[in-house]
């Protein structure tokens, strides 16, 4: 039997004489695979079982970094080039979004091919000496994966609806009738009206969760199961040092359930970890859950033993209140989310982010605070995308060099691993006229030179217009010139990154808040064995005292954290400090000594 | 010390006499002492340092008073002296932590010292060995926090038979209420209730910061309207609403209601406190009628729903936590007497009373400026958006308060005419703000 050519995708996707799946067919009729020996393994990363909980990390679109050969779209060789930057920045590990063979229709989430890269990224070596370059600098590598579904060109599908009675006949979800699983909700309501689509080939609906180019894999079948782990294992072994794994609730369905969140979907999360610990320990799974930090935090399984599932996941509706703290001058919306967030096991963490590479996702907050978010910080509507507002932080904080250094100083302080957006550290700004969320996916401004130094194409080639405004432009705004200014964003931010790495309270530590009467002023305390750590955030734009009840540390020296000053010792009466509009402090509680020469 | 501890307070009569007037909790201040009485004393713990309990008659009015007595007095207490004892020094035991701390040990062991009983309430196991801290300054009070955990209330002029404050909070702990701090122990002696201890709210901020904090950034933008500032306080305002009316529907259901049938009485009451203040304060004249007319529209209301309320309600007596607004301090109007603070009233005196809160939080960063009308302008906007948003949350649980337009109209002014009094002799900068609120009343419905 040959593989007829709608299995063979790589004329459309260019994967032509490059490793893929499907090149053939074993005698039982299985399409064969790329294998992990076929590549380059890159070196390991320093061991440290524990190293996502203190870890920085950074999200990068490879299509936005660095272009490396000059076609107008980064690749995972220019992102390699860059890695010294990185380095030299403080980053510890890169969240870098799909870089599969995908006919893109969804970002890169529709997979076509788990064992190939998108031939405009590069190549699976390009991909194993890019983690090997970054290993070699201390910086680790992880990457999004769909396990719930595959884009309906993935050669699965393909055999699937051609070959019901084939080895892949059972890898998706059909049925004769599009009436099962009704309780389901349809996620995206603004393009899909039912969860079951009509497949002419094979005469039978498909289940699919999200777009209906995206099917559904069934893990009711033990082989997709085992598949499924045999891709994790894939990129393990060439290196990778964990996976964010997308849109984890929906793996399974069951009648009469809204099909999210199922035991049996948790149960095989449980594999997935127990295939980590076994085969691959200091490597990690973060789940994609855009849910309550209460619900999520099910994703970490078994407290009992420190957590089974996943080793990180993200707390979303932590990110917009942060703004809405800032914007109405009070602590409120932080205090109450944080006190409503549970515990999580011992060996789990929060990833927590101020913005990516999606819209600021409003779908955490009530209706009221979605209105007024859209009124403080969408004020073109424009600016607003699906449920979210489509900004980059410095646009959405008005370019103000205080707001941005405020706002990083939570994320780096916040109970949970911070996730710095590309750009961000140099405060990019965005461009709302560009479709969909492309406004915040610009190209990454280097220097001032053509393109941003991003690419040596034709302007008009760049898979995206670079910034161009005169406020945020890449003439005014880029790594060069902010390198060289050492009073810059930038510089400030890697001052910040190292600050923290020197404190595992911020990573490892637990959190206090610490009331105080002034609304407007956030301090908590973050502790991790001797290492004690105060951080008090003015949320106004006004100066404001603060009395911070310290007692407890009677007679300790707080020493702040960026200059090292010693202030006066905490006594019996409460701690007074004053901070100036949108400042803040970060203190180490220390015991006291003498100071000066020896006598 | 003198092992008995009458005679050793009794010692310290004249130095008492020239500390009590000075202590912010002390009510005849401004007027000359002449008798300080030792009703009682006892020791509370013994050794180095000492503390003793004391109830003292001062010129026939009770007064509760800890004091500590050392041989040394460590730097932080200097300012805490009261006199000597013999030797020692006598001092104000409430700002020595470590005297402190040994109250909640009395209150976790439900000891008994000598007439005084410390009882944890039912069902209540404390927590012990925190850290004593006191607070700042208060009216009428003196108050304690323990760690995080519980902050313990010592009434200064403690008053024979129930306590107000102590009932309606376990009126309204009983009723399960979110919005209070829940009641943890309590000290008394036969006749009193002589401290009070809550659930401390750590993480609170008091709602007279939070509004003000909205205030300001709303006056610090040159032109938008209160609704379109970052810091817009409504969200907030309605939700202290709803929390409001909340705290009266449980009241009313764990203490009951009445009918007020003698509405009239009331209307006497608000015109005798009128003539007392025009009396004092002339700039109040040319509002005569206008109050007169407000306060006589409320004999149409032939009868009047009345409960048990808060008594002396605005946004100092309001905390914002993490989890909810709570309201605090339940002992009723400060300025009226024993008996008149238990009488049931109309729960529309609490709003009448944070609505003036909102006005005045509006308003008072433009005291004692040169009358700007923009300003004054905005600021208005602020305080009337942020009162309805108030009605419009006490509106989702209970009856909407401005269904009721005379009674409340008539309260309010009520408020503002007492107000007036008030700052004419203490803030005479901010008898404006009243005043304003008498001349924006709109007219009789």
């Amino acid at each position: 039997m040959t593989v007829q050519d709608s299995t063979a995708p790589d004329a459309a996707l260019g994967l032509a004489g490059i490793p893929h799946t499907g090149e053939g067919v074993t005698a039982d009729g299985h399409l064969t695979e790329p294998q992990a020996e076929d590549f380059h393994h890159a070196r390991s990363a320093p061991p440290d079982p524990r190293w996502y909980k203190s870890a920085v990390f950074y999200e990068v679109l490879v299509r936005a970094f660095n272009d490396s050969d000059g076609n107008g779209t980064g690749d995972l060789r220019g992102l390699a080039d860059k890695l010294d930057y990185l380095q030299w920045l403080g980053i510890d590990c890169l969240w870098l979004p799909p870089f599969y063979a995908s006919p893109l229709r969804d970002g890169g989430y529709d997979i076509s091919d788990f064992r190939a890269v998108l031939p405009e990224f590069g190549t699976v070596d390009d991909f194993g000496y890019l983690l090997d370059q970054a290993h070699k600098r201390g910086i680790r590598v992880i990457t999004d994966l769909v396990l719930n579904h595959t884009s309906d060109a993935h050669p699965w599908f393909q055999e699937s609806r051609q070959h019901p009675d084939g080895p892949y006949g059972d890898y998706y979800v059909w049925s004769d009738t599009d009436d099962r699983y009704s309780d389901a909700r349809i996620i995206f309501v603004d393009t899909e009206t039912s969860n079951w689509t009509y497949d002419p080939v094979r005469g039978q609906f498909y289940w699919h969760r999200f777009f209906s180019h995206q099917p559904d894999l069934n893990y009711e079948n033990p082989e997709v199961q085992e598949a499924m782990l045999d891709v994790l294992r894939f990129w393990l072994d060439i290196g990778i040092d964990g996976f964010r794994l997308d849109a984890v609730p929906y793996l399974f369905e069951e009648e009469g359930t809204n099909c999210e969140n199922l035991p049996r979907t948790h149960e095989f999360l449980k594999r997935c970890r127990k295939v980590v610990d076994d085969e691959y320990p200091g490597r990690v799974l973060l789940a994609e859950a855009n849910q309550w930090p209460a619900d999520v935090v099910e994703y970490f399984g078994d407290q009992g033993v420190g957590g089974d599932e996943c080793h990180m996941a993200f707390h979303f509706p932590l990110m917009p209140r942060i703004f809405m703290a800032v914007r109405r001058e009070s602590r409120f919306p932080i205090s109450e989310i944080l006190a409503q967030t549970p515990s999580i096991p011992s060996g789990a963490q929060w990833g927590i982010f101020l913005r990516n590479h999606d819209e600021l996702t409003l779908e955490m907050v009530t209706d009221e605070e979605r209105d007024y978010m859209y009124a403080e910080y969408a004020k073109d509507p424009r600016m607003k995308a699906n449920i979210g507002i489509r900004r980059r932080l410095a646009p959405l904080l008005d370019n103000d060099r205080n707001q941005q250094e405020l706002f990083t100083a939570l994320l780096l302080s916040l109970p949970g691993s911070p996730v710095l957006y590309y750009g961000d550290e140099i405060g990019m700004g965005d461009n709302i006229w560009l479709g969909d969320r492309d406004a915040v996916r610009t190209p990454m401004q280097w220097s001032p030179d053509r393109n941003a130094g991003f690419s040596r194409c034709d302007p008009g080639r760049l898979y995206l217009p670079t910034i161009a405004d005169p406020v945020y432009g890449f003439q005014a705004v880029n790594v060069e010139s902010a390198m060289n200014n050492t009073s810059s964003l930038l510089h400030w931010t890697r001052r910040m990154l190292q600050v923290r790495t020197e404190h595992p309270a911020f990573g490892h530590g637990d959190f206090t808040e610490l009331g105080s009467s002034n609304p407007s002023v956030l301090a908590y305390l973050r502790r991790h064995e001797g290492d004690v750590v105060i951080c008090v955030n003015n949320l106004s734009r006004f100066p404001q005292p603060v009395e911070l009840h310290l007692s407890e540390h009677d007679g300790c020296v707080p020493v702040e954290l960026t200059g090292g000053v010693r202030f006066p010792a905490i006594g019996e009466l409460p701690y007074l400090l004053t901070l100036p509009g949108h400042g803040f402090y970060w203190f180490q509680i220390t015991q006291p000594h003498e100071e000066g020469e020896p006598q | 010390m003198s092992t008995r501890p009458l005679h050793a307070v009794e010692s310290l009569a004249d130095d008492l006499r020239a500390w009590l007037p000075a202590q912010r909790w002390f009510a005849a201040k401004g007027r000359d002492l002449t008798d300080v009485r030792v009703e009682r004393a006892e020791v509370l713990s013994s050794g180095e340092p000492t503390l003793v309990h004391a109830l003292l008659d001062v010129d026939g009015e009770l007064y509760q008073v800890f004091i500590g007595v050392r041989y040394q007095l460590p730097e932080h207490l200097n300012g805490s002296l009261i006199g000597r004892i013999g030797e020692s020094y006598a001092y104000e035991a409430a700002h020595d932590p470590e005297l402190m701390a040994g109250l909640l040990d009395l209150l976790a062991t439900s000891a008994d010292t000598g007439s005084l009983h410390w009882r944890p309430e039912p069902g209540i196991s404390l927590v012990t060995g925190l850290r004593a801290r006191p607070i700042g300054v208060e009216q009428s009070n003196t108050s304690i926090v323990y760690g995080y955990h519980y902050i313990l209330k010592l009434f200064r002029r403690p008053t024979p038979g129930a306590n107000r404050d102590v009932d309606l909070h376990r009126a309204l702990a009983s009723a399960g209420s979110t919005q209070v701090a829940a009641p943890v122990a309590t000290v008394e002696d036969d006749d009193c209730v002589l401290g009070f201890a809550q659930r401390y709210l750590g993480d609170a901020a008091e709602g007279w910061a939070t509004a003000t904090a909205s205030v300001r950034d709303l006056l610090a933008e040159g032109d938008l309207h209160a609704r379109e500032v970052g810091g817009d306080f409504a969200g907030e305002a309605s939700r202290l609403g709803a929390a409001v009316a909340q705290v009266h529907a449980d009241l009313a259901e764990e203490l009951g209601t009445q009918v007020d049938h003698d509405v009239d009485a009331g209307v006497a009451e608000m015109h005798a406190r009128l003539d007392a203040v025009l009396a004092e304060v002339p700039a109040l004249a040319e509002h005569e009628r206008t109050l007169r007319e407000a306060f006589d529209a409320v004999r149409a209301v032939s009868a009047m729903p009345v409960q048990h309320i808060h008594g002396d309600l605005h946004l100092g007596q309001v905390l914002r936590t993490t989890a909810g607004w709570v309201l605090i301090d339940f002992e009723g109007e400060p300025a009226s007497a024993p008996r008149e603070r238990v009488r049931m009233r109309s729960p529309l005196r609490d709003v009448a009373g944070m609505l003036r809160s909102f006005d005045y939080a509006a308003l008072h960063l433009l005291a004692g400026d040169e009358p700007d009308n923009q300003r004054l302008t905005r600021a208005a906007e602020w305080a009337d958006r942020n009162r309805s948003a108030f009605c419009d949350g006490y509106a989702t649980v209970g009856e909407d308060p401005r269904a009721d337009a005379a009674l409340l109209r008539a309260f309010e002014l009520d408020k503002a005419v007492y107000e007036v009094a008030y700052e004419h002799r203490n803030r005479p900068d901010w008898v404006p703000i009243p005043l304003a609120a008498i001349r924006r009343a709109p007219g009789i419905p």
